[in-house]
């Protein structure tokens, strides 16, 4: 078949946390049947791997990344910063979150500040949301660094990031798996990679009553979001929502091997129905 | 000759501001066009409920004003707090809450008690969230007063309640305007009025940073479960999201005749066309 | 896939098996639309047989929903299996389509 009658695939790679290095096993299930990726999309912890997969970083690269980011360094001060807004000691604005950066910006940037969307091996959009409006905001110019920070920016927890103006964070409040973008630039075979958030059956704590909220919450707007978009695309989109038994830690990277095994197993058990529509 | 086609109104969540259902009933009575099927979310499910019993509009409105006091929340519950702050000592659980609801369980006894979902001469459906799995749970049947009460538990405010084995909260978790149930109990022409929450553009404290979040989310879980909606459905969903010129807050009982207005000005707009969509 | 139709009263079974696809879903739709054309609007499709949904063969099912509603029936689901429950509810299916463990409530449902 020629290249320009082939089906154009794109993966997105959704909101998750730690589990969005599920993708390590889509890429390798992917790459060993041959097919082709034409396009990456990604939302909060799925836009670090939507970048390293654009760029054509190797697996065994894109895990010793996950290793050097997901650490609980991240976190810096969350504790006293959070008893500080509640005895009134800390100012809270829409500037603010509960974690000190800096350990964060440094790790990233190194990571990706000096890739860009314009050489990138395969073309790259991430989605992040305006603080202000809600609306869903699609970056795809200049280096990766300030994108994915802004992407994953996670409200209250981590500081928003400012770009062109905007109080950028998580895409997962507009967009958590955004087939949409994908749609819009024309792909036609979608390989959509999300994950649920798990519930609490004990709430033990307002935090996690909180996070319980928060779930419910990213785990509507991801099914609405997909309805639509089932509904709405004129060709096939393949949902891969490998299953976890159970929550995983935010910094759980010895469970890593664990992750991307059943990233992997998802998307073989879909490869066939992959394959049979891209031979149609 | 009456029109085949069964109408369904759908009122969403929006507390004070769901009071523009009554104009838009107003509206629909005048124009002699009868409801068959009513949904409602949270506030939405107070109005819902008293239409679905035929109270004249004149009548709601006027108990509108008594359901909306201060007195529903300004108990706060002092136990709420030690659970907050040492929450092994104090037995923090999902049934948590700030405010006692004593005041609001009172005043919803007044309007509803002893009335069940069998007794409304059009067919009611209630909306509330499984706090434990975050799917909507829909209510329509036995007693009014739990239903209700789970339909309005913002969480974290009131504490959830305990209904047929589940934990239910506030339906706009799940969808603030559940056009959905409409759809499947076999509505025809959906008339559907959803409120969008007020955004801020600064942000001065933790509370009001968390207080957006809940708005932005919210609403991006509206406009997308009404994406699908709309495409799903057979035949027509007639929305209506309208914009309040003046401010209209939680208490602000002395605009509810403003609220009405407002309703009935939208549906004025819509009726033309759906006069003519009856009348095919 | 394979389809087969059974009647109990009023109510048109649609037993199907297989993938419901891109591929196989124009047949499924076509075979409603002949019930349909037939005069059976209240349809309850069996689904213990199907493996398999995927997202354009959803969309063609919508279409036949849509049209046995459009004609004051209704087209409810039976038996689904755990796999396609997953992908019926995330794509919203399960919100608007009225669906029952077997096949002998769906069908009770329509006599309710």
């Amino acid at each position: 078949m020629s290249a320009d009658t082939r089906k154009k695939v794109s993966i997105v790679i959704g909101s998750g946390g730690i589990k969005c290095a599920a993708a390590i096993g889509l890429v390798k299930v992917l790459e060993e049947a041959d097919i082709p990726i034409d396009l990456v999309v990604g939302c909060s912890g799925g836009s670090m791997y939507a970048g390293l997969i654009a760029a054509g970083k190797s697996a065994e690269e894109m895990q010793e990344r996950t290793i050097f980011l997901w650490t609980t360094e991240v976190m810096k001060d969350y504790t006293s910063n959070l008893k500080a807004t509640q005895d009134g000691s800390l100012r809270f604005n829409e500037r603010s979150g509960l974690v000190d950066d800096s350990v964060m910006n440094t790790r990233l940037e190194e990571t990706f500040g000096q890739i860009f969307f314009e050489n990138l091996k395969r073309p790259l959009l991430l989605v992040a949301t305006d603080l202000m409006t809600g609306e869903r905001v699609v970056l795809n110019k200049g280096s990766l660094f300030p994108a994915v920070r802004a992407s994953l920016a996670i409200p209250i927890i981590m500081p928003p990031w400012e770009v062109d103006g905007a109080l950028l964070v998580d895409g997962a409040a507009v967009d958590p798996l955004p087939v949409d973008v994908a749609i819009q630039e024309g792909a036609d075979v979608i390989i959509a990679m999300g994950f649920m958030l798990s519930n609490r059956g004990r709430m033990r704590s307002m935090t996690a009553v909180q996070q319980q909220l928060n779930n419910i919450y990213m785990n509507n707007i991801l099914r609405a979001t997909y309805a639509f978009y089932n509904l709405a695309h004129h060709a096939e989109i393949f949902p891969i929502l490998p299953d976890f038994e159970e929550p995983l830690g935010m910094f759980d990277t010895d469970k890593l091997p664990d992750i991307i095994a059943r990233g992997e197993a998802a998307a073989r058990a879909e490869l066939p129905h992959i394959q049979r529509l891209l031979a149609a | 000759m009456p029109s085949q086609k069964k109408v369904a109104l759908v009122i969403g969540s929006g507390s004070v501001k769901c009071a523009a259902a009554l104009g838009l009933k107003q509206a629909l009575d005048r124009a002699g066009i009868p409801i068959n099927m009513l949904v409602g979310c949270s506030g939405g499910s107070l109005y819902a409920a008293l239409m679905a019993l035929n109270v004249p509009t004149e009548e709601i409105a006027a108990m509108s004003a008594r359901l909306w006091t201060r007195a529903l929340t300004a108990r706060a519950n002092r136990r709420a707090l030690w659970q907050a702050l040492f929450p092994k000592l104090a037995k923090f659980d999902s049934s948590f809450s700030l405010r006692d609801d004593k005041a609001i369980n009172r005043q919803l006894q007044a309007v509803y008690g002893g009335k069940r979902f069998e007794d409304a001469s059009i067919p009611l459906y209630i909306t509330a969230t499984d706090f434990m799995t975050g799917e909507l749970v829909t209510l329509s049947r036995g007693d009014l007063l739990p239903a209700i009460r789970a339909s309005l538990a913002i969480p974290l405010i009131f504490p959830a309640v305990q209904h047929e084995g589940r934990t239910l909260v506030d339906g706009y978790l799940s969808d603030p305007l559940p056009v959905s149930v409409a759809i499947r109990e076999g509505a025809d022409i959906i008339i559907a009025i959803g409120f969008q929450a007020d955004t801020q553009s600064h942000l001065s404290s933790l509370m009001r940073y968390t207080f957006q979040f809940t708005s932005v989310v919210s609403n991006n879980l509206l406009k997308s479960n009404y994406a699908f909606t709309s495409l799903a459905h057979h035949s027509e969903v007639l929305l209506m999201v309208p914009e309040f010129e003046q401010r209209v807050r939680l208490f602000d009982t002395d605009k509810i005749p403003y609220v009405i207005q407002v309703g009935e000005r939208e549906m004025g707009k819509q009726l033309p066309y759906l006069q003519q969509l009856l009348s095919n | 896939m394979e389809m087969k139709l059974e009647m109990d009263g009023t109510v048109a079974i649609v037993i199907a098996s297989g993938s419901i696809d891109a591929l196989t879903a124009p047949e499924l739709a076509n075979f409603i639309n002949l019930q349909i054309q037939d005069g059976h609007t209240r349809l309850v499709a069996d689904l213990a047989g199907v493996d398999y949904t995927s997202s354009a063969g959803l969309r063609v099912l919508l279409g036949a929903v849509k049209e046995t509603r459009s004609k004051g029936g209704d087209l409810r689901l039976a038996n689904i299996q755990p796999d396609v429950k997953k992908v019926l509810d995330l794509s919203g299916f399960t919100s608007i389509l009225k669906h029952f463990p077997d096949r002998a409530a769906a069908i009770a449902s329509y006599n309710g």
